[in-house]
């Protein structure tokens, strides 16, 4: 018998598309307003004589923010494929269980309330949006509770209707508010990229890192859960214990992701598909290949954004919906026939 | 006795005032090939229920193997019982070799990849439903038939003595019935499983298997305000060799229902037979079944 997934491919194909990440990202690091050398860049800091500029921009501005643009997208495709898996529903994002309407309240409360202390250097809008991702995926998770045992499509209307009224009270927080704080906010939350510095960094990198590398042990059980709770159940599966655990790490990169660059829309929605549509729906391999690819994608739509309309800058998630969407029709038109994930 | 299912006054209820199942007690014997018929709501997919584990009884136990389910860890008891559902689809595009091992994944490596021990037991399993033909082939992409046949191969894969089936053959045609009751067949004899299908062809029921449980529906709850009847003391199940239950008495008062049957070689069949029917003065023995007119709940 022919296994359909060996470890050996697995690791090859993850290989293979790390190297790609790293090439990607070393090429988008060279792309920006200021033309430097990759050369001139890596002779290192300061000389006596001259500040060596290009190393300057390269350390100081282009890596942070690639990196964070890799984090970011590698948080939001993962958790898309768990949302997506869990759920068992093709149309499901890593926001469809209110991470999305409770970080833009908190990010507009934090604007609003005026708020000026920060926690490790992290800005109000950060903190209040992580909370309050958190808690809404907290809230419909205890109610979509309380509809029945664990219930996937009370769950799923737990989700849309907290979505539903905190957009109102979002709206509602932007009616009332004066114009340059809601300027902030809607700059917010159309997603946007900034440098950051070395620890948040780090932190949230290893964060995610550690979210995805769980996640992966999960995914073979996901497989037979995206087959239905009974089925999985009967196969001999924890299913309640997997369903906790992959909603919990998912939503939490889902926060530190949104924490770190407001709601960027689609990349945890289409980057899986896309590759699904490619490699199949096994979760072993859809995500580690779907984190890589969305880390992929999200540092070059970053470096669209900041090059298009250069030297002032675009939300990058204006970027992502408007190349994601054509890319993903064109995928769909060409694998659709080869692949019918939807009966 | 080894891998026999025993159930002891087992009574289960959704609703306290209505149980689904009363009183059960049976034992189906290892290596039997059980049916399972009756009208809608008469508590067939409760029973296979309780048998996997899913759902627990309020009253009586279920012991597998001599051990009582609720005893059994989930993975153990997923090592004695495999279950097929009735048919459908899954959300994404999974190939029919990757369902059938997903029954191996608590076996899997600490890593989630399958060991060689799986790859066999997947390939028999297979083999033996005659999937191996259309193994990387889409679910979606199959016949409905088709399709069934990988879930049985999945159940197989569990490698389990006992195997469950939620009407496997409710959306097949004819060919299709046929088939999947010959490899049914095939298992219990040359596998040596238990096995125990939901179904509501009652003539390929007294072809294939060796024993039959006849389920009748609870009767409807008095009203609030009128004073409850004493309770029936009679039993709302018949179990034992399909000759005993399927008799003709016994099928037009548990369907109300008029049948025509008549002996065919060892077994009999039944011809369900409705007013309208043009052979409608064929079936049934009385006139009257006013008592039994009320429609059945359908749940």
């Amino acid at each position: 018998m022919q296994s359909p997934l060996s470890p050996r491919t697995l690791l090859t194909r993850t290989l293979a598309a790390v190297a790609l990440l790293l090439l990607v990202m070393v090429a988008c690091s060279l792309v920006g307003t200021e033309p430097i050398s990759l050369k001139a860049a890596l002779i290192g800091p300061d000389q006596p004589a001259s500040p060596n500029l290009d190393h300057e921009i390269l350390l100081r501005v282009r890596v942070p923010r690639i990196l964070l643009a890799a984090i970011v997208g590698a948080a939001l495709a993962g958790a898309g494929v768990v949302f997506q898996a869990i759920l068992r529903n093709p149309l499901a994002d890593p926001y469809i269980l209110g991470v999305s309407s409770g970080a833009g309240l908190g990010a507009m409360l934090a604007v609003i309330s005026g708020i000026g202390w920060t926690v490790w250097g992290r800005s109000p809008i950060a903190i209040f949006a992580f909370v309050g991702a958190l808690g809404t995926v907290w809230l419909v998770w205890t109610v979509g509770r309380i509809t029945g045992r664990f219930h996937v499509t009370g769950l799923l209307l737990a989700g849309v209707v907290v979505n539903a009224c905190f957009s109102a009270a979002i709206m509602f927080l932007t009616s009332i508010a004066k114009s340059q704080d809601v300027y902030a906010t809607v700059f917010w939350l159309m997603g946007n990229m900034a440098e950051e510095d070395a620890f948040v960094l780090w932190a949230s990198g290893g964060c995610v890192a550690a979210g995805l590398v769980s996640l992966f042990f999960v995914s073979a059980p996901l497989n037979a859960i995206s087959f239905g709770q009974t089925d999985a159940q009967s196969m001999g599966i924890h299913v309640e214990r997997v369903q906790f655990l992959a909603l919990a790490v998912s939503s939490l990169i889902t926060a530190v992701a949104v924490s770190l660059s407001g709601l960027i829309g689609f990349v945890g929605l289409i980057v899986p598909h896309a590759v699904r549509l490619v490699v199949g729906p096994d979760h072993r391999q859809l995500l580690p290949l779907s984190s890589i690819l969305g880390a992929m994608f999200l540092v070059i739509a970053d470096t669209i954004a900041r090059r298009v309309i250069a030297p002032a800058q675009l939300p990058v998630g204006v970027i992502t919906a408007m190349i994601g969407g054509p890319f993903f029709l064109m995928l769909l038109m060409r694998y659709n026939r080869k692949v019918c994930w939807l009966a | 006795m080894r891998n026999c299912i025993q159930l002891d006054h087992v009574t289960f209820a959704y609703r306290p005032e209505r149980p689904v199942l009363m009183d059960v007690s049976l034992t189906v014997e290892a290596g039997t090939f059980l049916s399972v018929v009756g009208p809608n709501g008469a508590g067939k997919s409760t029973l296979i229920s309780l048998l996997a584990g899913l759902i627990r009884p309020q009253a009586g136990t279920i012991a597998i193997d001599g051990c009582d389910v609720d005893s059994y860890a989930r993975r153990e008891l997923a090592c004695k019982v495999a279950m097929v559902r009735q048919e459908h689809v899954p959300t994404f595009g999974f190939s029919v070799i990757e369902t059938v091992l997903m029954a191996r994944i608590p076996h899997f490596s600490p890593w989630g990849f399958e060991r060689q021990a799986d790859r066999r037991i997947v390939a028999d399993a297979l083999e033996m439903t005659d999937t191996a033909r259309f193994a990387s082939r889409p679910l979606a992409g199959l016949s409905g038939g088709e399709r069934q046949r990988v879930f049985i191969a999945r159940a197989l894969a569990q490698d389990t003595p006992i195997l469950l089936l939620d009407e496997p053959t409710s959306f097949l045609d004819l060919h299709h019935q046929v088939g999947i009751y010959d490899l049914l067949r095939s298992v219990q004899r040359n596998k040596h499983r238990t096995v125990v299908a939901i179904t509501h062809d009652i003539n390929l029921a007294a072809q294939y298997c060796d024993q039959a449980l006849l389920l009748q529906p609870a009767p409807e709850p008095p009203a609030t305000g009128q004073r409850s009847r004493p309770a029936e003391a009679q039993e709302r199940y018949t179990v034992g060799s399909t000759q005993q239950v399927f008799r003709r008495d016994e099928i037009e008062r548990v369907f109300a229902i008029q049948v025509f049957s008549a002996r065919v070689g060892t077994e009999n069949v039944f011809l369900p037979l409705g007013k309208m029917a043009k052979d409608a003065g064929l079936g049934g023995s009385r006139p009257d079944h006013r008592d039994r007119s009320k429609p059945i709940e359908n749940t």
